[in-house]
């Protein structure tokens, strides 16, 4: 019998092609978002509309993950972002090599803003490195108030958390604080926004965010 | 969920680091509580992924390990079972902090050499 030490995270090669992905970004100056939340929180409509208010200001483009239809790329497409549907065939989560092959095949140009909506799926998705600046939770206010705790593993690793559907949180039952508190427990500093794509409150704000990060980003590529 | 792809990556690892001539006999990995992986479902994960071929008794031990809740003041929350997350210190109320548990790491294999006659097809 022979030990080996063999110590190595053991999705090494998805880590090795995220992180090929994001020297590309870095040296590209393009912002890189993951995009993760459960289905039906309103992921495809948010970047509907952002697509709306920051399209006209931003170079911006979308990879959108869907296990089987590309109906999120069609539905971006029609509210004028550029879109490239990654049917996964039943992968719960996108992988960097998938994103990779995306983008040869997108040829989206040059981007400030690539946002990747990843497949409906708060478990899989934290486990895989897109290569992202950063990774975006979205938590609907129809949900239910104890979701962070139940998904320690997204909460802890997202930077920016937006609670959507806002213009339903007096409709629904729906305990801010607490969900507040469990982000804030689970990720101390992580920016928490709220943000509603029907009456637009929250929209602004999310952009600003947003286009802080690429003038950033693009300024560390022209240095 | 999706335990059957990490599976599949650990295998692949595991077959890198394998000497010519030698078969797995255990594989040691890291699992911490903030990787959203199930240990039972990986266990069962892997040995969906390494049937048929000449790993197919290759163990899979899973060392679990927690997060830890930090308070500025109080320290480490110490009763704070698993899955069970806190959003102040049960002492002084003051937010916590979390450190570790995002373990999902490959540590050590152990190999046997296969008999001569049987050839490794990997």
């Amino acid at each position: 019998m022979t030990t080996l030490d063999a110590r190595q995270q053991i999705l090494a090669a998805n880590q090795a092609a995220a992180q090929e992905l994001r020297q590309r970004f870095v040296a590209q100056g393009t912002y890189v978002v993951n995009l993760i939340s459960s289905p039906g929180s309103g992921k495809t409509t948010l970047l509907a509309t952002l697509a709306r208010k920051l399209g006209r200001r931003q170079r911006c483009a979308v990879v959108v993950g869907d296990i089987a239809t590309e109906l999120d790329a069609d539905r971006l497409r029609a509210a004028g972002m550029p879109a490239h549907q990654i049917v996964t065939g039943g992968s719960c989560h996108l992988d960097a090599r998938m994103v990779a092959g995306a983008l040869d095949v997108a040829r989206f140009g040059m981007l400030d803003l690539l946002l990747i909506e990843n497949v409906g799926n708060l478990v899989c998705p934290a486990n895989y490195d897109l290569g992202e600046h950063c990774k975006m939770v979205l938590l609907s206010v129809t949900e239910g108030a104890d979701k962070p705790f139940k998904y320690p593993g997204i909460f802890s690793k997202a930077d920016i958390a937006v609670l959507t559907k806002w213009d339903l949180r007096n409709v629904v039952p729906f305990d801010e604080r607490a969900v507040v508190q469990q982000i804030q427990a689970l990720r101390p500093g992580g920016r928490i926004l709220r943000a509603s794509s029907i009456t637009d409150e929250g929209i602004d704000e999310l952009c600003t965010l947003l286009e802080q990060r690429v003038g950033a980003c693009k300024a560390a590529a022209q240095r | 969920m999706h335990e059957l792809s990490i599976a599949e990556s650990l295998f692949e690892l595991c077959r890198e680091r394998l000497p010519a001539g030698h078969r797995l006999a255990t594989v040691q990995i890291d699992v911490g509580e903030l990787s959203s992986i199930e240990p039972e479902l990986l266990r069962f994960a892997w040995q969906a992924v390494v049937a048929g071929s000449p790993h197919t008794d290759a163990t899979l031990q899973v060392t679990w390990h927690r997060a830890e809740q930090l308070c500025p003041r109080c320290g480490e929350v110490a009763e704070r079972q698993p899955g069970s997350w806190l959003r102040f210190c049960p002492l002084c109320l003051e937010p916590l902090s979390v450190r570790g548990g995002d373990q999902l790491d490959l540590v050590a294999i152990t190999t046997i050499p296969l008999p001569a006659d049987l050839e490794v097809s990997s």
